[in-house]
Order: C-alpha cells, then structure tokens, then sequence
C-alpha cells in the first residue's frame, strides 16, 4: 500500500519540519529578544527622556543585525522577526528588499519611499477596517499627488495616533497597564532593510536624510540585515549620515553552531525513525562547509533524502507496513538499549570534532577550546573506559599548553612571517611567504603544533571508532539508515557544466547506442552532429575558423556515411550538411562554448578550456 | 549679553528669545537680520549662506523664521525628488493646500510661478516671504534651469540657500544671478566649550559638566570640529567621567583625580573618532570587556565564509593583484627557469597596492583558484552560485555587465586586511 | 504747498532710518528704475524709437539686447516701457508678452503661457490645431477681430533669449520672426540675452527672419562714472520727509565717496566688474550696517563689505577643516607637486601621510585607515577634490582617482591663518620634497 507509505512519509517530514522550525526559532529566540527589548527600549525612552537619550534624540535608533553568509536562511529569521515585532511593538513594520527598489538613482528613492510609505498604512487597513476612514484622509486630500512623501507618511501617522482612543474607556477591554498604554499610543514605526550590501548606497543615504528630517514628529527605526561585516555600514554611509545614527549591533548565532545544533536535536536522537549513514552525513555536512553555511539547505538535502527513502522502499517492495512498523518498534527499543547515554555523549563530542576533521586546518585557539569542551562532556561519565579516555585527552591538552609555552621561542620560524605579512602591503612578499608555506607543508616540515594537531585528531579517531560500531554491523540498519551518498551528491550539487561535457564528449553513456560506442577520447562518426562539432572544436585554439571546422566537419560526416575516401564528393560540403553544421555551431553557441567575435568576422572564440 | 539683537520692526522680547537660543551665533544671525531688514522692507532677493556641516546654518535660520514669525517655506533639497514636491511643498507653505491642488500633474515652472503669482496677488504680502532651501547642492543635479529660474523669482519672493559647498561650484555656464554670500564659520574653541557645556546633565552641576566639556574639547579639538560630533563625543564617555563621583571616589571638584580616570579611555575614543559604528551602550560593554585594545566596531571584520568562497575570495585577490603573465610562475608546478631579473617590470613592483585592483576575466578566476584549492573540485553549481553571492556582497565586483554569453570581468573589492584576516583564518597562520 | 510742509517736518532719527532702508533697499534689491537711463541714453532712444513705431504704427519689428550679466537690459527694457506707457494711445494699443527662457522651457509651455496672457484661453477653449504656426495666427488673428480692421500690436519679450533656440526645430522663433516679418500682424520681438554669439545658435531659416538689429550694452563706464554712480546710488531723492537728514545723509554720502579707502575699495570693484548687480551688493551690505545707532554709511563698512564680498570661500571652508583633514590636503599638495598634477587616489595620499608620520617619534595623528578615509569622503563631499575624468564611480573607494581643487597659494594660505595649527605640520607643508 503505497499510498499509506506515503502518508506516512508526510507525517515523518512534517514532524521533522515542525521539529526543526521550533528548532530555529528557539535557536534565534535569544537575538530577537534582544532585537525586541531594544525596539521597546528605544520607544520608551522617547517618550520619558533621560540625559543620554535627549542627547541623542535626533538621531534614529538603528539595530545592525549581523546575519553571517547565509543567505537563504535569513528569509525565515525576518519573517519571524516582524511577526514579533508586529505581534508585540507596533503594528508599523516595513521591510525593504534591495531588489524590490531595483535599478538606480532617485526613481529607486521614490520607490522604497512610496513602498514604505504603503506597505506601512497598507499593514493597519488590513488590521482595522475602522481606521480606514483616516488612512485615506490625507491621501485624498492631495489626491492629485502622486508621490507619497515621507510628509504624507507623518501626517498619516500623527492622524492615526490622535484618533486612536484611549484605552480605558473601551468597555470589554482588559485595562492595560500605564507602560503599555503609552507605548501603544506611540509605537514605533520599523523600517527593515533586509539586505544593506545590494542597495545603493546613493539611495540609502538620501533615504536616511529625508528620514532623519522627520524623527521628531515620527518614530522611526531601522533594522540593518547585513550578511558580511558590521564594517559594511562605514563603507556605505559617510560620516554625514551615520552621525544621523544611533547604531547598536546584534550578533546572530555563528552558522556552524547553529548546524550543530540541528544536527544534535534532530538527528542524533532516537525521536524520529530515520537515521543518514555516516557517509550521507558527510555529503550534507560538507555541503554546508563548503559551499554554503545554509541551514535551510541542509534541511532541504534532508527532506530529499526522506523522500528517496520513501521511493526506495516503494520500489523494493522488502517490507510491507506492518513488518515496517513491526521493525520499527524493535529498533527502537534496540537504540534505547545500545545508545545508553555516555555513547551519546561521545557521539556529541564526534560530532563537535567532526567538524575538526573536516577542517583540518583550523586554528590552533579555536582546536584547544574545542578539546576542553570534549573533555567537559565525558567529565559526568562514569565507566572505566571513558575515564581512561578523559585522561588521555587531558594530556592532549596539557602537551598543546606546552606548545604554547614552547612557542614563544620558536617565534622566528612561526609567527614572524606572519607579522611581517600584516605590516608590508608588498604583494610578491605575501606571495613569497605563502609559497614558502606551501612547500613547507609538502615536504613534510610540519611544525610541532600540526604534528600535535594530527594526534589529537587521530587519537579522538580511534576513540570513537573504539566506542561507536558502525550502523552497517547492526541487523536490518537499512530500515532507519539511508546510505546512498552518490545520489544525494548528485541531487544536491549538481555539475552541470560536467554533464553537458560528459554527454557531447561520450554520447553513448545517454544514447545507449551500440554504434555510439569507441575508445577512450574519440567519438564514432556516426555521433550526432552537435557531438562531432564539439569534438573537432576541442582541438581548435582560442579562435576557430568557421571555414575549416565546417571542412573538418563534412569530412567525418561523410566518413560516416560510408562515402568512398577516394571519391569526388567524398568530404564535399553540400547544402544539407552545411545546414547540419550551422545548427550544431548555434547550438554550441547556445550552450556557451563559443560566441561570436568582433575581431574576426569568419572566425568565432572559444570559451571553454580544458577537460572540466 | 555681549551680542544682543536689536532690529526696529521685530518685538523685542521675540528677539531676545532668539538670541538666547543662538549662542555663539549672534553675530551672523544679526548680520542676516540687517540684511533681511524690517518685515515690509525688501531683502536683498537672493543669499547663499555656506559653511560647514554643524555650523549652525539651518539653526540660525529657522530659528529666525519660526520665533519672528516671517512667512516661510523650509524645503530640504534632499527630500524633493523631482521639482513637483518643490514647488508643491512652497505653495502649500504659503498659501495652503488649495493652491497646492491648483497644480498640474507635472507642473513646469512656468505652471509654479503663474500659480503663485496669482496666489500673490489674491493675499498680498505685506512682509517678505522667504523660500528656504537646505541642502541646496542637490539642486545641481536637478533641471539646469532650476536653480537660476528659483534666484530669478527676485520680484516675488526672497530665497535663501545654503550647503556645504562653494558658490563657485554653483554657477551655470552662463551664469545667473548672483546670490549674496554669507560665510558661518566654524565654531572656535572658546564657542565650542560654550554650546556643549549647554546640555548639562541635570543631576550634575554645570561647573562639573563645563569641566568635562573643557577635558574632552583638549583632546579632541586638534582632530574634531564638528559639533555634532563633539556632541556625540560628549554622550558617550560621560558616564565614564561621572564614575568615580556616583561610586564616591572622587569629589566633583577633585579635577585631578577625573582627568586621570577619563584620559585613557579618550584617547581610546580618538581611533573611532568619526566611525560612528556604536552607540553609548555598547561602548561601555565594550570597555568592561577588553580595556586593552579597543578599536570599535571596525575590528569586528569576522566574516564566516564558506571554504569554497574564502578561495575564491583568495583567487580573485591573486588574479587583481598579479599582472597575467606571471600566473604561469605562480601557480604552475614545473614551470621552468625564469631569470628573476626582468622578471618583474619595475613599476609593477611597487605600485600594485597603490593603484588598486586589475579587473581580470572569469576564466582566470577559476583556473587559479583550482590552483590554489588543494582537492580536486567538481565544477558544481553551487561553486558558480558562490561566485554570484560574493558579488552580491559586494566583495568581488563585476566590471562590467554580464551578457549572457559574454566572459565576465571582475575586481576584487574588498579591503586588503579583510582578505588577509581570511588569508590568515583558513591557513591558521 | 506740500512741499513747504514736508521741508519743515522732522522726524525722530529712528523713522528716518526706516525711511533710508525703505528708499535705499528699493534700489538694491528691487531694482526700482532710475528717473533718467545712465550712461546708456544712446541703446534708450534706439529702444524707444523702435518699440514706439511697433506700438504707434503698427510697423513689425524684432531686436535683440545684448550685453552681460547684471549690465542693465532689463533695466533698458523696463524704462523704455515705463516711457512707453505715459503715452495714452500706446497704453490702450499695446499688448505686452512676457516669457522667460527659463521659465518655459518648451515651445508647448510657451504657447500656453502667451495664449495665458493675451487673455484668450476663453477663446482657444479645446481647440485642437494642426501646427504651431497655426495655433500663433489664430491667436493673432482673435486679437484683431474684437478691435478695430487693424489689429493690436504685441510685444514680445523674450529674457534668456538663448534658451529659445534650444528648443526643439526653434519653432516658437521661426513662427514669431516670420510674423514679424511677413506683416500678418503689428509683432514686436524683443529678446534678451547675455551671449553675444547668440546668432550663431539660430538655424538658417530662423536667422534669415530676424531683422539682425542688435543693441549692445558694453559698458564704457570710466572710474569718475562709476564712483558718482556710487554717489547717486546711495543718494537721497529731494522728496525725503526729513529734509535736513536727507541733507546731512546726502553730504555725508559725499564726502565718504571721496575718502581714501573707499576710492581704493571702489577701484577694486570696478576693476573686477563694472555692472550694477555686484555694485548693488556691495551697497547693500553696507546699508545693512546703517541703524539707530550708527546712522551714517562709514568706510570702514565699505571695507568689511567689501571683504566679504570678495573672500575666497574655499579659504574660509579651509579654515574650518579638522587637522587630519588638513593633513591630507598636504599631502595631496606634495603629490600634486611631485606628479605635476596627475590625479591620485586615496592609497597614494595615505602612504605620504605616513612618511610623514614616520619621521616624527610620537605622533598624535596615528589614525586608523578608516578614520583616514572618513576624512577623505569628507573631503570629497565638500568638493575640495574631485573625481578625476576616467576614474569610474564603480572602483573601489580607495583607488578612485581623484583631483585637489586647489591651488599651492590656497593651501599654504590656509595654514597661515589655521587656528593653532601645529608647527611640524606647518613645517612639513613648507617643505619642497615629501
């Protein structure tokens, strides 16, 4: 029954999913509170000044929010950030995109003006039709206008706070406290841009001038998402505009930690009857290192492993539900006796050095602090082994200690260079140093601290191996555990480049046609024509004369044909094949391996080198 | 008062409630008031008032026009995207929103000084009425014929404008009429510890306020001049100097004992003098954390990037940097002997890092960047998307537009220690 | 009778200087007409005579005024005209136009404006017309069929005439000159403009209509001309209430015309430019130093004015920079002087700052590159340098090249008169190698 596999594949990736977005909110719980404490501060202050803040009453309060790189996951964190702020602030929140105010100059600062301006009293018509009436007072008395300014914005606000009514006249109401009251009468208006680095800087430096103008009469705030540096804003803004700012920084969770988390709540608990072999995990953990720090992603690569689960098991047909959920009563119970809590620990601390293996070339600082919270884990572990392994580790620590000490005297060799790379700017003396690092570590020279490094890493190696029997030993793993990396690989990074190269390089790999097949390197004439021109361009330089590449061409096609070599006609272009050539040509073209010159109007370059 | 104000035609008491809220100021403000003459007097028709960011311009001004009670119309230049919102916002000054609905939909400014001179001749004037422009650089970049039509509206109205730039740089090619100049210049020491020692903290005493004032104005008056600045300044290390007296270590007279305690943590604010990256909070965060070496915001130049990207990043730098022809040399195992003498051009060895990045082709960027990454590297999508993202941060820039099938430029963009700062975290140097 | 009375009156010193202002402040800044032409009664009667024939005879006519900025052809035009309607026949004959080449800037706008004030938007209504031309003789034409068989005249003017010929086919003055020359209707075209190659901007066809009369207001004004212009510029009319102030005011005026300094003042001026706009500055600066207390123009105001009117603004921007600011200027003096002019980037002026810096054992000005290039931006932003020609804005920040807008004499200026500017800056600025 397919069908109810398939439900019950749903509810395991539903589960999963609400797991991990509870996940995430939890994990960003702690920015946003801070990000929120600081809107209400801000607004409170305004309203019952002190010294410092009247001081600084002209400028606009801004929270610079340092998201890290990963982009695809910062969607998520604002969505949640203004349902907050909406929920419990103010009901004025805007966010801006950088590419929704495309293109450049003034036409983009009407744009994020008038989309600001909407996108705020848009937000209150759709709360309370009530408040519909004094939205469109203002627009309709200066109908004609067409430009929302930022006075229509002021006026709008000012209108909307008066004719709100006071709280504790309304009957049915719950009397809200003083505090509450008040900042309710003035909530802020949030202005978020999502993406600092895409906008124009032009554009954002006018944008906070006009709206420093009004910061007295509106309560304006932003909220800068920056995925690089907090140094992003100097580059920015200049001096003139960022003293109209009272800037504060909110640092979010680093990415790796906020993967290793998820990794830890989701998939190294027995919650959910799904397990990713070691080398899957490693597909997806080194993904994320390598390319894209995204969180989001790495659930992405999950749900697609569930569903090749799924498929898996429909074609296979092994088990029907009930041995399905039969097993997986019993694995269950099995996990629950094997992963007894010391190896769970361990599989903690695995998976916190996993992250040490894959970087080899981490930081000596950030490769001791790592070791101390191995050894902080197995410190509440009682049995024997695990002591002993403390131990060791212990010394680990004590001979990296030593190192330190030992440093100070080796500092000619270490640290020297380094010094001497931060204070020249010559470029061939950088380069000089970085060969010289390079060969260092091909001819084995390794300093102690490596050698030390590849220890630890070795002896944590066999810790866990020690510890931790492989999932493939364990009977009927294949029902928890999905092993297939190759797959996975290829769903997630794909190669395109590769595969188009591979089909116009071996066409029998995809035709399946027997005639299709030859040796390494050569392909059979009979190839399709898009093949054989593509062939013939790999032997061409970086600029192909159309005119031989076309004779070229008629002479394998005619081979192909079965022409007499020693004919007349035999390699004669006729119409037919020119034709055949001119579309195996713009096809390339299409697929980009070459384009058209302006130096030489018969000759076309090529794009494309070597075998990648 | 040394500089009181005194004009025949205004209230006095009025004209003492300006003064008082002009400090430092009396002199320029009495200036543009004996040029403004009495309220039924004629103004000269046009002034360009400049001077410096913070130099009390739009200050003096507006404070002049609001307590005086002259018929006005404020516009910051900035604001008015096109000359509409110009024009709409002067009517709506002078004559209500009526006559701003009289407007067409993109009204000429034949269509503004009809309307307003019907407007003018419904409700005469019996005082001068002002237009007054800030920011008015940005005039400039407005229709040519903006800036010398609003100097010649002279019949009608009185315009001031002021900005931080020259009027040299005003003039049209043809010229125009020329407004009249009046310098604001920047504050003196004297008038700086004056205005600052205004905003006194109530629960201190405006000796020890002004003492402050005095101690922050001798270290930061040699680098800084900009009151708003200063004022910034000001805001945030108080709460410093006030320390030792809120814990009764100190009294507030003991100078000695206060200079001692503020000194250095002055001179730490001199390195971000400018930078503006932190407001009074965190800085006080900041320096319970690490009293040693602080240097603001700007050392929080942490970037986490993937491993692929930093490589990228890497490569990019090597192929701006490095002139082409040297790349085989580089990163070419066996590449032979070249003879180091006239290997290197002389010019490029110096001036590589003075003249900035060399935009170098995509092709280039790769095949050095498979050079420099150790493993072998699938050319996957997510290496290109990479690539894509880096120039969304604008780290990398794209030199120029990418045509589909067209090899792209880039250029490094960004800062040498940033890339170094990667350099230096991914090969634990 | 009157007259005797306001001779005896007098008034308190603080009406009389309200008087002043009001009289004095007229001239200035409303260019209220003088009671006879100075200096240019040649260009008046030619004036006169022409637009005299249009208004009287209905003859057709077009002129072009040409002279410079602030040289008095509107002032021309203006007294003409005032002349022109003291005559009765010509004020209820002649209608006047209006435009203003920066007004309207298009030959549509134009249209409507003349439509505007030949009263006739009634008339026009929502007629639609196939040409310009057309839709101008229509005008033209309604003009005559109220009135009489002969048509009123009309007088054009035109101010910034040069701004018409940049209008598309320059159809507003092909279609006015080809009236004007074909007798449709009495038209008289007017044009001001201060560029005298103004003929060279008109198309063929365009030129060929014009009647290429031309008046010229090149100022012939000789220094004696010119300090008794002053004199009766700040003179008081006979009709002053007070006479005996005005007779005190009008001597005093007199003998400060003849003081030294104010002759040395006055040579200056006139030897920058003779025209009223920047006499009438100069004036009203002086003039709004006159008050109660000081009741008399002295020449100490004509010096202050005079200094201000003729201050180097960007010295006074100098003044206010902070040292770090300064220093960069430096340093971009000496790479200015090193590379013979050729443009740097901020790169370049941050390495000679810190050769400077290297010399010295403790330095105070040990700035981190970004406080440098807040610096820089502020700079740039007061326009104190500028973007080189080829330096495109898509470089990086630090490598635009870049130009300084001053010269040596400027800056070494604005370090004499720096406010405690320390000694070794001072010193390093002096010093021909960096």
């Amino acid at each position: 029954s397919s069908e109810l596999r398939f439900k019950l594949c749903l509810d395991l990736w539903n589960q999963i999913k609400t797991e991990t977005e509870a996940l995430q909110d939890e994990l960003h719980r702690n920015i946003l509170d801070s990000l929120l404490e600081f809107t209400r501060k801000c607004s409170s202050t305004r309203q019952h000044s002190d010294w410092a803040s009247q001081m600084r009453a002209s400028e606009i309060p801004t929270a610079a929010l340092v998201l890290g790189v990963n982009v695809p996951d910062h969607d998520l964190t604002f969505q949640s950030l203004s349902e907050l702020l909406r929920d419990s602030v103010t009901p004025h929140v805007a966010s801006l995109q950088a590419k929704e105010c495309g293109g450049n100059g003034f036409r983009l600062l009407i744009w994020s003006l008038n989309s600001t301006a909407q996108i705020l009293m848009g937000t209150v018509v759709d709360d309370d039709e009530e408040e519909e009436e004094e939205v469109q007072q203002p627009g309709s008395r200066r109908h004609h206008s067409v430009l929302c300014s930022l006075q229509a914005l002021c006026d709008w606000y000012s209108s909307k706070t008066k004719a709100r009514p006071p709280r504790g006249g309304t009957p049915g109401k719950k009397r809200s406290s003083a505090a509450v009251d008040e900042q309710h009468r003035q909530p802020p208006v949030v202005i978020i841009f999502k993406d600092l680095e895409a906008f124009n800087p032009r554009v954002l430096q006018d944008f906070i001038l006009i709206c420093s103008r009004y910061v007295q009469r509106l309560p304006l705030m932003f909220i800068f998402g920056i995925a690089t540096a907090p140094s992003t804003i100097r580059h920015m803004l200049p001096n003139s505009v960022s003293s109209l700012l009272c800037i504060e920084l909110f640092q979010s969770l680093s990415c790796t930690q906020h993967l290793t988390t998820v990794i830890d709540k989701l998939i190294l608990t027995s919650n959910f009857p799904f397990k990713l072999s070691g080398r899957v995990m490693q597909v997806l953990v080194s993904i994320f290192l390598y390319h894209d720090f995204s969180v989001r992603n790495f659930i992405k690569g999950l749900q697609v492993r569930i569903s090749r689960f799924q498929a898996l098991y429909v074609r296979r047909r092994i088990l029907n539900f009930h041995q399905y959920a039969c097993v997986q009563r019993s694995v269950k119970s099995q996990a629950g006796n094997t992963w007894n809590d010391d190896t769970l620990a361990l599989c903690r601390a695995e998976l916190v050095l996993t992250t040490v293996v894959f970087l080899r070339m981490l930081a000596k600082d950030e490769l001791i602090s790592l070791l101390q919270k191995c050894a902080e884990v197995l410190q509440p572990v009682k049995s024997k082994q695990m002591k002993n392994a403390r131990v060791q580790l212990e010394e680990l620590l004590a001979k990296f200690k030593q190192l330190d000490g030992e440093n100070i005297q080796h500092e000619d060799n270490l640290t020297s260079p380094v010094k001497d790379l931060q204070k020249k700017t010559d470029l061939f003396q950088l380069q000089k140093t970085l060969l010289e690092m390079n060969e260092s570590r091909r001819s084995k020279r390794r300093s102690p601290f490596e050698l030390l490094r590849n220890e630890a890493v070795e002896f944590i190696d066999s810790l866990v191996k020690n510890h931790l029997s492989p999932p493939e030993s364990k009977p009927l793993y294949e029902v928890c555990y999905y092993s297939s990396s190759a797959t996975v690989r290829r769903h997630l990074n794909a190669t395109p480049r590769t595969s188009i190269q591979a089909a116009l390089g071996r066409p029998y790999n995809y035709i399946q046609n027997d005639s299709l097949k030859a040796e390494d390197g050569t392909v059979s004439n009979a190839a399709p024509d898009i093949c054989i021109a593509y062939k013939l361009h790999l032997e061409c330089g970086r600029l192909i004369n159309l005119y031989d590449w076309l004779e070229a061409y008629s002479t394998v096609v005619s081979a192909a044909e079965d022409g007499d070599p020693d004919s007349d006609g035999f390699g004669k272009v006729d119409e037919v094949k020119h034709a055949r050539f001119i579309r195996a040509v713009s096809e390339l073209e299409f697929l980009g391996f070459i384009k058209a010159t302006r130096k030489k109007t018969d000759h076309v370059a090529r794009l494309t080198w070597g075998g990648c | 008062m040394a500089g009181r104000l005194e004009h025949p035609g205004y209230d006095e008491e009025k004209l003492r409630i300006v003064s008082e809220q002009l400090p430092c100021r009396e002199v320029q403000a009495g200036a543009l008031l004996s040029l403004m003459g009495q309220p039924q007097q004629y103004c000269y028709p046009s002034l360009f008032i400049y001077g410096h960011r913070a130099s009390g311009k739009s200050h003096v001004v507006n404070t002049l026009m609001k307590e005086l009670e002259l018929p006005h119309a404020t516009v910051s230049c900035v604001e008015c995207i096109s000359a509409a919102l110009l024009f709409e916002q002067v009517l709506l000054a002078f004559f209500g929103c009526d006559a701003a609905s009289l407007l067409p939909r993109s009204p000429s400014l034949s269509d503004f000084v009809r309307i307003y001179r019907q407007q003018a001749s419904q409700s005469p004037a019996e005082q001068t009425r002002y237009i007054v422009l800030e920011k008015a650089e940005l005039l400039r970049d407005a229709d040519a014929n903006l800036l010398p039509a609003l100097l010649r509206l002279q019949e009608l109205v009185s315009i001031f404008l002021y900005s931080e730039i020259v009027w040299d740089k005003f003039r049209p090619n043809t010229g125009c009429f020329e407004p009249l100049l009046l310098h604001f210049p920047d504050y003196s020491k004297g008038e700086l510890q004056q205005i600052l020692s205004k905003d006194r903290h109530p629960s201190y005493s405006a000796e020890f306020y002004s003492s402050y004032v005095h101690i922050l104005l001798g270290v930061f008056y040699a680098v800084c001049r900009d009151l708003r600045e200063l004022r910034h300044l000001a805001a945030l290390n108080f709460s410093k100097f006030c320390e030792p007296v809120a814990a009764g270590k100190a009294k507030e007279t003991d100078a000695h004992k206060l200079w001692k305690n503020i000194e250095p943590h002055l001179k730490k604010a001199m390195q971000t003098v400018y930078l503006r990256e932190v407001s009074s909070l965190q800085w006080e965060q900041m320096e319970e954390h690490d009293a040693g070496a602080l240097r603001g915001l700007s050392a929080h130049t942490h970037v986490e990037l993937p491993y692929y990207s930093k490589f990228l990043l890497i490569a990019a730098y090597l192929a701006s940097y490095n002139p082409a022809r040297t790349d085989k040399r580089f990163f070419v195992k066996h590449h032979g002997k070249i003879k180091k003498t006239n290997f290197l051009k002389k010019n490029e060895k110096t001036s590589n890092h003075l003249l900035g990045p060399k935009p170098f082709p995509l092709d280039r960027l790769l095949a050095i960047f498979y050079s420099v990454v150790d493993s072998r590297v699938a050319p996957t999508a997510s290496i290109f998307s990479q690539r894509d993202m880096s120039v969304k941060f604008v780290l990398i820039t794209c030199v120029n537009i990418c045509f589909p099938l067209q090899i792209p430029e880039f250029k490094v963009a960004v800062f040498l220690f940033l890339c170094r700062f990667v350099l230096f975290t991914s090969f634990a140097l | 009778m009157s007259k005797r009375k306001v001779k005896d009156t007098h008034l308190p010193i603080g009406e009389c200087i309200t008087q002043v202002h009001h009289i004095l402040r007229k001239r200035f800044c409303h260019q209220q007409l003088p009671d006879a032409p100075e200096g240019v009664e040649a260009q008046h009667r030619h004036l006169m005579e022409l637009l005299k024939r249009s208004a009287v005879h209905g003859e057709s006519n077009s002129v072009l005024i040409v002279g410079p900025r602030g040289a008095g052809k509107t002032m021309l035009l203006r007294s003409v005209l005032r002349e022109l309607a003291e005559e009765t026949e010509v004020q209820k004959n002649l209608l006047q136009v209006h435009l203003n080449g920066l007004l309207q800037t298009d030959d549509r706008v134009a249209l409507k404006e003349i439509t505007r004030q030949l009263h006739l938007e009634n008339v026009v209504g929502d007629r639609v017309f196939g040409s310009f031309a057309e839709n101008l003789a229509f005008l033209l034409d309604a003009l005559r069929k109220g009135d009489r068989s002969s048509s009123r005249p009309v007088l054009f003017v035109l101010d910034e005439f040069d701004l018409f010929a940049h209008h598309k086919n320059q159809t507003l003055l092909y279609n006015l000159f080809d009236v004007s020359q074909s007798a449709q209707a009495p038209v008289a075209v007017v044009g001001l403009t201060c560029r005298l190659d103004v003929l060279e901007l008109l198309e063929k066809r365009v030129k060929s209509r014009f009647s290429h009369r031309q008046i010229h207001l090149l100022s012939t004004l000789t220094f004696p001309q010119y300090s008794e212009r002053v004199r009766a510029q700040l003179s008081l009319p006979d009709d002053f209430p007070d006479a005996k102030f005005a007779q005190q005011w009008n001597a005093a005026v007199t003998t400060l015309c003849e003081d030294k300094s104010v002759r040395d003042v006055l040579q200056r001026h006139f030897d920058s430019s003779k025209d009223f706009r920047s006499l009438h500055m100069l004036l009203m600066l002086c003039l709004s130093r006159v008050s109660v207390a000081k009741p008399t123009i002295t020449a100490a105001d004509f010096l202050d004015a005079s200094r201000s009117c003729l201050a180097d603004a960007k010295a006074n921007m100098l003044h206010g920079l902070s040292i770090l600011e300064l220093c960069l200027i430096i340093a971009m003096k000496h790479l200015n002087d090193v590379y013979e002019g050729e443009p740097f980037n901020l790169q370049m002026v941050q390495n000679e700052f810190r050769k400077f810096l290297q010399r010295k054992t403790n330095s105070m000005y040990n700035f981190e590159p970004p406080v440098i290039m807040k610096a820089f931006e502020h700079l740039q932003q007061l326009e104190l340098i500028q973007l080189a020609d080829g330096s495109s804005a898509k470089t990086q920040r630090e490598y635009r090249l870049m130009r300084l807008m001053l010269d040596h004499v400027q800056v070494m200026e604005a370090l004499q008169k720096y406010p405690q500017c320390p000694t070794d800056v001072k010193q390093w600025a002096m010093s021909a190698f960096a």
